[in-house]
């Protein structure tokens, strides 16, 4: 039985990875068909690096992503702290609003908020304000759930009297914050910032409503280029964000891992 | 002393970037596109769109339980191996949550076209060239494909925060291995099938990128109706009714989905 | 001449509508080692918040020194708290942990060294500094914690349950040690347990608290000796409690026997609750017209047997060096300073019948989870 379940694991992840893999070897055929294997090469690679097209494009994902997650962060741990603090009913309430995003399809998410961009567009008399600042805006409205999910269990389980011996020993609140709070939650921050950067880097069904013509990201270029012959450097692009995001979750599993071992030293400490 | 008031500019942005877009999304619902006054006829074309949802929905459907029934296994044997193989499967699972879906959905047409790698590969047998894609199946396997992390990381969660000592326990009351999961486990992995099938189901039936692109003419999904409303056909009025509908009939499923279980989604996707 | 420092003046304290302190009024001297005595869900820890400013009472006053503080955030008080779980900076070691206040306060860092290694030498801790304070026992943590609120010399040191989670014989060397430090640096303590024996060993003051109010005020003897309620008579050692009436001053009357005691003061003929210490009976020969009783359970207790007895349909509990077979009939002797006549009160009837005893009676007391639940 153990044994099947092992198996049946192994298929699945095949199942899983079997696309990329494809993509990966796409990325050095020499022919330009993803079904037909021609021959080894890194032209693609080098096709990439000189594109003028592609680069920017995930300039600007990266550039969206960073700043996203950047203040999706800071906004995202403020409130975090600001809920938990809150009595129950309006920190239920405030876990219900957290939770819109996360329950609504995104297409209603990217059609209500294309409406709202519309909308303002209208009121500011322009003929369009989707951009940068649509895109931002948008990228951050569905990062910070991510970032509260992830810190609000952090400051769960922190003992609350770590915050007020600091309060005790003569922290302002701020200083408490600064101090000892946010030591406490940091792996809840990282993770938080991470995911809300990931999310950002690859959403493309939001993205692509609320986009201007004048900023674009990556994946919504690949959807519109798609109804379009693919160029096979895409390949390339996307075997080298596989390996980015790999080192990157690599990253985040050895904090988690050296998390998990102080806490057990922690526990061992106390008893 | 404790300052909630940090968390008002978050309230702040998520009512004026959450709440009040929803608001403008039931307003251009109920007003009519050319005139601008009160109508329910955009609403009323639910009718025409009835057969859509269904399909939607059907498909959805059947994608999230083959999710569940492939993912529970893979979840449990994630849960059950040492901490250094969990936390690397662990994160295999969620790694292709970070790829770019369109690039990994558009590998998958080229496994299944008709001149595509698994045809090719069958035509070496003899066998062939199956009609792969294009197809209601293909879709399927395109939501089960891309929605499966999203199945096993809430239920390896639940399934890694049970007790072994209550196995042991159901054991040591007389249960058999199977009895031990019918009775203890799988009752207790509830909260992660239900998060499970909620963030499988709301994605899958509202895609419109796998459905464009593994389908064909006949499996038109809602979520390429309301896209089309709203980039090529515009009629944003239309785009939003629909809209409205999926957001109500969504809840509603997570609503029922949620009666089951206690916890609050979103809590079963934090696993780290 | 003692000196007020602390005093709360009607203060009442309500969660969600639910009254946690009510109308508590109380005096703290300098140099006091007082002690908030209760069961869990007393409001004991309620107070001791109060008091360290992390809770604002819904009314009444908190004064320091004469200052009305109910507004003065813990962080500008002078007073310091060991926390219930220590509360130490699992990011800090032990060292940084015992300066952060002085820090916080951007003392000198010589002077800091100064007054940290001082201290590590007052609570027995030297050579620690450098060690994380995830590696210590649970007894170094608790010295670490008492160090650090000691450093920044408060005029008040608070301690909620610190002895708490240690086993039972680190928590005497630790009582002995911190009534050695409070003696030596001469500074109020304000204590907060559920362990009456503590809370007698170590205090100079008691005050014994129950449903958000307070039961007594006093020294340890004197609570041990009159309490005033049948509450305090039995959460204070172990107790009988009867039903009597005082037929005059210095004259009681249970059980058909009419006693001699040192009470007065009462009306004629009122009803009261009569104490008597299971220690303070003496077992004589049956007849001679003493009250006689059956002995129905015997435990060796150690140094002396708990022998429980039926007087009519009442069970009494003796603690005597004397063994006496079950189904022994016994007459029982009282001296005039055995009896404790009180007046009644809320608590009659609820306790002092050792009819529904358990073996553990002595440990019934005793709840680890505090009042976790206060909030």
């Amino acid at each position: 039985m153990k044994r099947f379940t092992r198996i049946f694991t192994v298929v699945v992840f095949l199942f899983l990875y079997l696309p990329m893999i494809v993509l990966a070897v796409a990325s050095f055929n020499k022919g330009s068909d993803i079904g037909a294997f021609t021959g080894f090469t890194f032209r693609q690679y080098g096709e990439l690096f000189r594109d003028s097209t592609l680069l920017p494009l995930l300039g600007n994902s990266i550039i969206i992503a960073v700043v996203a997650a950047l203040i999706s962060t800071i906004l995202g741990t403020m409130a975090a702290v600001g809920i938990h603090n809150m009595r129950r009913r309006p920190q239920a309430m405030a876990m219900a609003l957290t939770n819109i995003p996360m329950t609504n399809p995104d297409i209603v998410t990217g059609v209500s908020l294309a409406l709202l961009f519309a909308f303002a567009g209208v009121m500011l008399r322009r003929n369009s304000i989707m951009g940068f600042g649509t895109l931002l805006i948008a990228h951050i409205t569905f990062d910070m759930p991510y970032v509260i999910l992830s810190v609000m269990p952090k400051l769960t389980q922190m003992d609350p009297d770590l915050e007020e011996a600091a309060l005790d020993l003569g922290c302002t609140p701020v200083k408490a914050f600064f101090r000892v709070v946010i030591h406490e939650i940091m792996p809840g921050i990282i993770s938080g910032a991470l995911m809300a950067f990931t999310m950002s880097l690859d959403d493309f069904v939001i993205s692509y409503f609320v986009y201007g013509p004048n900023f674009v990201t990556l994946p919504v270029e690949i959807y519109n280029y798609t109804k379009k012959p693919l160029q096979p450097k895409i390949y390339a692009l996307f075997t080298l964000l596989f390996l980015v995001i790999l080192l990157l979750m690599v990253l985040m599993n050895l904090l988690q891992l050296r998390d998990a071992r102080q806490r057990q030293i922690r526990k061992g400490g106390a008893s | 002393m404790k300052n909630k008031l940090l968390a008002g500019p978050y309230l702040l942005w998520m009512v004026v970037f959450t709440l009040i877009p929803l608001g403008i999304v039931v307003y251009y619902a109920f007003t009519d596109s050319m005139t601008g006054s009160f109508t329910l006829s955009n609403l009323a074309k639910i009718g025409i769109y009835l057969p859509i949802f269904f399909r939607s929905i059907g498909l959805a459907a059947i994608a999230c339980m083959i999710c569940l029934v492939i993912g529970y296994p893979v979840a449990y044997c994630i849960a059950s191996v040492g901490e250094t193989w969990r936390r690397f499967l662990s994160m295999l699972v969620m790694l292709p949550m970070c790829m770019s879906f369109l690039l990994r959905t558009l590998a998958w047409v080229a496994l299944l076209e008709d001149t595509g790698i698994l045809n090719h590969a069958l035509s070496l047998l003899g066998i062939g060239p199956l009609p792969l894609v294009r197809n209601n199946g293909a879709v399927i396997l395109g939501m089960v494909y891309n929605y499966l992390p999203y199945m096993i990381t809430p239920l390896y969660t639940v399934i890694l925060k049970i007790d072994p000592k209550l196995e042991e326990a159901a054991q040591d009351l007389g249960c058999s291995g199977a009895q031990v999961f019918r009775r203890v486990t799988l009752p207790l992995s509830i909260p992660g099938i239900v998060s499970g099938i909620t963030m499988v189901f709301v994605p899958a039936v509202s895609t419109f990128y796998i459905s464009q692109k593994l389908g064909g003419t006949g499996t038109v999904l809602i979520g390429d109706v309301i896209e089309s409303q709203f980039k090529t056909a515009y009629n944003p009025n239309l785009g939003a009714a629909l809209s409205l509908i999926l957001m109500v009939m969504v809840l509603i499923c997570v609503g029922v989905m949620n009666h089951f279980s206690s916890d609050d989604i979103g809590e079963e996707m934090m696993p780290l | 001449m003692a000196k007020e420092l602390i005093r709360l003046q009607n203060v009442s304290m309500q969660f969600d509508g639910e009254t946690v302190l009510d109308n508590i009024s109380l005096t703290i001297n300098d140099h006091e080692f007082l002690t908030l005595l209760g069961p869990s869900g007393c409001g004991k820890t309620t107070t001791l918040r109060i008091i360290g400013g992390f809770q604002t009472p819904t009314s009444g006053d908190v004064f320091f020194d004469g200052a009305r503080i109910n507004d003065v955030p813990p962080y500008r008080r002078k007073i310091n708290t060991v926390f219930q779980k220590y509360a130490l900076f699992p990011h800090l070691d032990v060292y940084d942990n015992i300066a952060f206040g002085l820090r916080v306060s951007k003392l000198p860092e010589p002077e800091v060294d100064r007054r940290v290694m001082e201290m590590l030498e007052i609570v027995s801790l030297r050579g620690f500094q450098n060690r994380k304070v995830t590696s210590l026992s649970g007894g170094q943590q608790q010295r670490v914690a008492i160090a650090r609120a000691l450093v920044n010399q408060p005029k008040v040191l608070l301690l909620d349950e610190p002895l708490g989670a240690l086993d039972m014989r680190l928590r005497k060397d630790m009582q002995n040690e911190l009534k050695r430090i409070q003696q030596a640096l001469e500074i109020t303590f304000i204590y907060v347990t559920h362990d009456q024996e503590e809370a007698l060993a170590m205090s100079d003051t008691v005050v014994v608290m129950d449903k958000g109010c307070i039961q007594q005020i006093g020294s340890p003897v004197s609570i041990y000796n009159e309490p005033e309620n049948a509450f305090v008579a039995d959460f204070i050692g172990e107790s009988n409690i009867l039903d009597g009436i005082m037929r005059k001053d210095y004259e009681v009357e249970f059980f058909g026997h009419r006693y001699q005691c040192l009470d007065k003061g009462f009306a004629k003929n009122e009803p009261v609750d009569v104490v008597i210490r299971p220690e303070d009976i003496d077992i004589v020969p049956p007849g001679g017209g003493y009250l006689s009783a059956t002995v129905t359970n015997v435990i060796f207790k150690g140094t002396f047997y708990d022998t429980f007895v039926d007087v009519g349909d009442f069970k009494w509990l003796i603690q005597t060096t004397d063994f006496h077979e079950i189904g022994d009939v016994i007459g029982i002797s009282l001296d005039p300073d055995a009896i404790h006549v009180m007046k009644k009160s809320q608590y009659s009837e609820q306790f002092g019948d050792y009819s529904s005893y358990s073996a553990e009676y002595d440990e019934m007391e005793e709840d680890p989870e505090g009042e976790a639940d206060e909030e």
